[in-house]
């Protein structure tokens, strides 16, 4: 009696098995991974260029590692999402946005304003003179193919040396920012190392220093205005010069590396 | 007689019965978010009125001093590996600890935030009474608790490497703080309740201010290396149980008010915040240590 039942109890056991590895195989051939998703358009375009579209790797690199000495920021290894969210809202012309109710805010990665009773939402609008006329040119598949295409590309940041000073209190603003202030850390949303978190949180390891102040002098003057409920300019308003310095000093200095392995 | 008296009582009480539901439903249809339905979530989705934002002006705050300067000795390494388990808890006092969260979760900022539980406004403060245990705790007990409670795990003994070291550094952040004064910025900010708490409004709230960092299902979002959170669980498995402190909806919404979203605290009203508290409240967590069957059974998200 009891062999019969440790031999069904084999049997079933096998089944189970089977069935267990039979769904691993399908649920692996169903997943799209990483790799399934084609960077060749976006390479060609990003490269060659295309009629009146200057290739992207005239200024950012052949392989998309960006120009430190000209603060042009490095594309290789960002997140996907975030490269077709910034060319969307280069694309997008700042002269013509204008506020536009909505009884009930359904797309949330737009900046909320508070007036009175009243929360207007504007999209999201990013002004550089080159970049806006050029993202204009791209069609919604350039974008994506372009994303595609920067978010595999590998990177390796190399530290540059500051004094001590200055990276102390870079490092101080960047794990605990100004709590005396409210002054949230950096890490607490771009990632433990700056890698940054998401589409929504960008890597600052590994982007020139003169590329962050300038975001960050951007967030303060008015013409980056594309974070989510207004986190980013929050923050911007209330750093100064010094702080600038030393955050971008900091994570310049910092090892990183994306899409090595 | 006796029959006409009766009869007279009981119709006394229709009365009162039925006017009561008059009243109810009277109460009901005045209410505009039930009269007109197309209007509740847009009006539940806008700030009534201008946001008030708290400006902080210099000086406001104890500020205490700065991680470079932690002393090259011994007890500076007490105080340095105090701070790691601070901010690391998942890693430096992983046996003690049973959910995903670290004492920096909610102590933002290295413990250095006001109206985030700041260290040094606590420290100076204890030995006192805690009406939780009715009785008089010392700091070491307190820790105790947050163990226990907030991270869902159990409490270090007086005698282990890891409570010395967070007293430590408690005690080095709390440098130049006076004893036995509650401090500006200490614990919470206060919240004022103007009406009733309502989960939906809550919910929208939740939607729109804290989905994006904390995920739809409040699971929050794990790091990229797969170990710890980037941005903590505010309910499920991994968040804290039903004992902590947070599990009461006011002190949930007072953390909320003076801290959320992060970087632009202080622009929820309080009813946005208490709503949010409630609708977080009523979600499921890990069950309380103390909580016997028949209070879980009764009172399933009490906080005791």
């Amino acid at each position: 009696m009891t062999r019969h039942l440790s031999l069904r109890n084999k049997a079933t056991m096998g089944i189970i098995l089977t069935g267990i590895i039979a769904s691993l195989i399908i649920y692996d051939i169903s997943t799209p991974s990483k790799s399934m998703v084609d960077p060749e358009p976006g390479r060609l375009l990003a490269q060659n260029g295309r009629g009146v579209i200057p290739k992207c790797s005239a200024c950012h690199g052949v392989n998309g590692e960006g120009d430190f000495k000209n603060g042009i920021p490095r594309l290789a290894g960002l997140d996907i999402g975030y490269i077709e969210k910034q060319l969307e809202d280069f694309a997008r012309d700042p002269l013509q946005t204008r506020a536009y109710l909505e009884p009930i805010a359904k797309d949330y990665t737009k900046t909320p304003r508070t007036y009175g009773d009243l929360t207007v939402f504007t999209p999201g609008t990013r002004t550089h003179t080159l970049m806006n006329k050029l993202a204009k040119l791209l069609t919604r598949q350039d974008r994506q193919n372009l994303a595609v295409y920067y978010s595999q590309l590998k990177f390796v940041a190399q530290p540059i040396g500051h004094d001590f000073e200055t990276l102390e209190r870079g490092e101080d603003l960047a794990l605990r920012g100004k709590p005396e202030y409210g002054l949230p850390a950096c890490i607490s949303c771009h990632g433990p190392k700056g890698e940054g978190y998401g589409a929504l949180f960008p890597s600052l390891a590994g982007q020139p220093a003169s590329y962050i102040k300038k975001q960050i002098t951007d967030w303060q003057i008015g013409k980056r205005d594309n974070d989510n409920l207004a986190l980013m300019r929050n923050i911007a308003n209330q750093l100064t010069d010094g702080d600038k310095e030393h955050i971008a000093a900091y994570y310049s200095n910092q090892t990183y590396s994306v899409n090595t392995d | 007689m006796r029959f006409i008296y009766t009869s007279i009582w009981l119709i006394l009480l229709i009365l009162f019965i039925a006017g009561k539901n008059q009243a109810d439903t009277i109460g009901q249809s005045l209410d505009p978010l039930e009269v007109r339905p197309s209007l509740v979530t847009p009006r539940l989705s806008l700030p009534t009125k201008l946001t008030q934002v708290h400006v902080i002006s210099p000086g406001e705050y104890f500020v205490p001093p700065m991680v470079a300067n932690i002393p090259d000795d011994k007890f500076g390494d007490m105080v340095r590996l105090g701070r790691n388990i601070f901010v690391n808890t998942q890693k430096y006092a992983s046996r003690y600890v049973r959910n995903g969260l670290n004492c920096s979760s909610c102590h933002l900022q290295e413990g250095r935030k006001p109206h985030a539980g700041p260290i040094w406004a606590a420290y100076g403060m204890y030995p006192m009474y805690r009406q939780k245990k009715r009785t008089v705790v010392t700091y070491q007990e307190r820790i105790q608790d947050c163990f226990i409670y907030s991270l869902d795990g159990i409490a270090p003994t007086l005698d282990t490497p890891e409570m010395k070291a967070l007293v430590s550094y408690s005690k080095w952040l709390s440098k130049g703080a006076p004893v036995g004064v509650a401090l500006p910025g200490r614990g919470y900010p206060h919240v004022k309740r103007s009406q009733d708490l309502d989960p939906k409004r809550g919910k929208i709230v939740y939607e729109t201010r804290c989905m994006m960092c904390h995920s739809k299902n409040g699971q929050g979002q794990k790091n990229t290396n797969g170990k710890g959170y980037m941005f903590p669980p505010v309910w499920g498995n991994d968040s804290y149980n039903k004992g902590a402190g947070m599990q009461r909806i006011e002190t949930l919404a007072q953390f909320v008010k003076g801290n959320m979203p992060l970087g632009a605290g202080f622009t929820l009203s309080d009813q946005e915040a208490l709503d949010v508290a409630m609708y977080i409240w009523l979600q499921d967590r890990p069950k309380s240590p103390k909580m016997t069957f028949i209070m879980d059974f009764f009172y399933p998200n009490m906080q005791h």
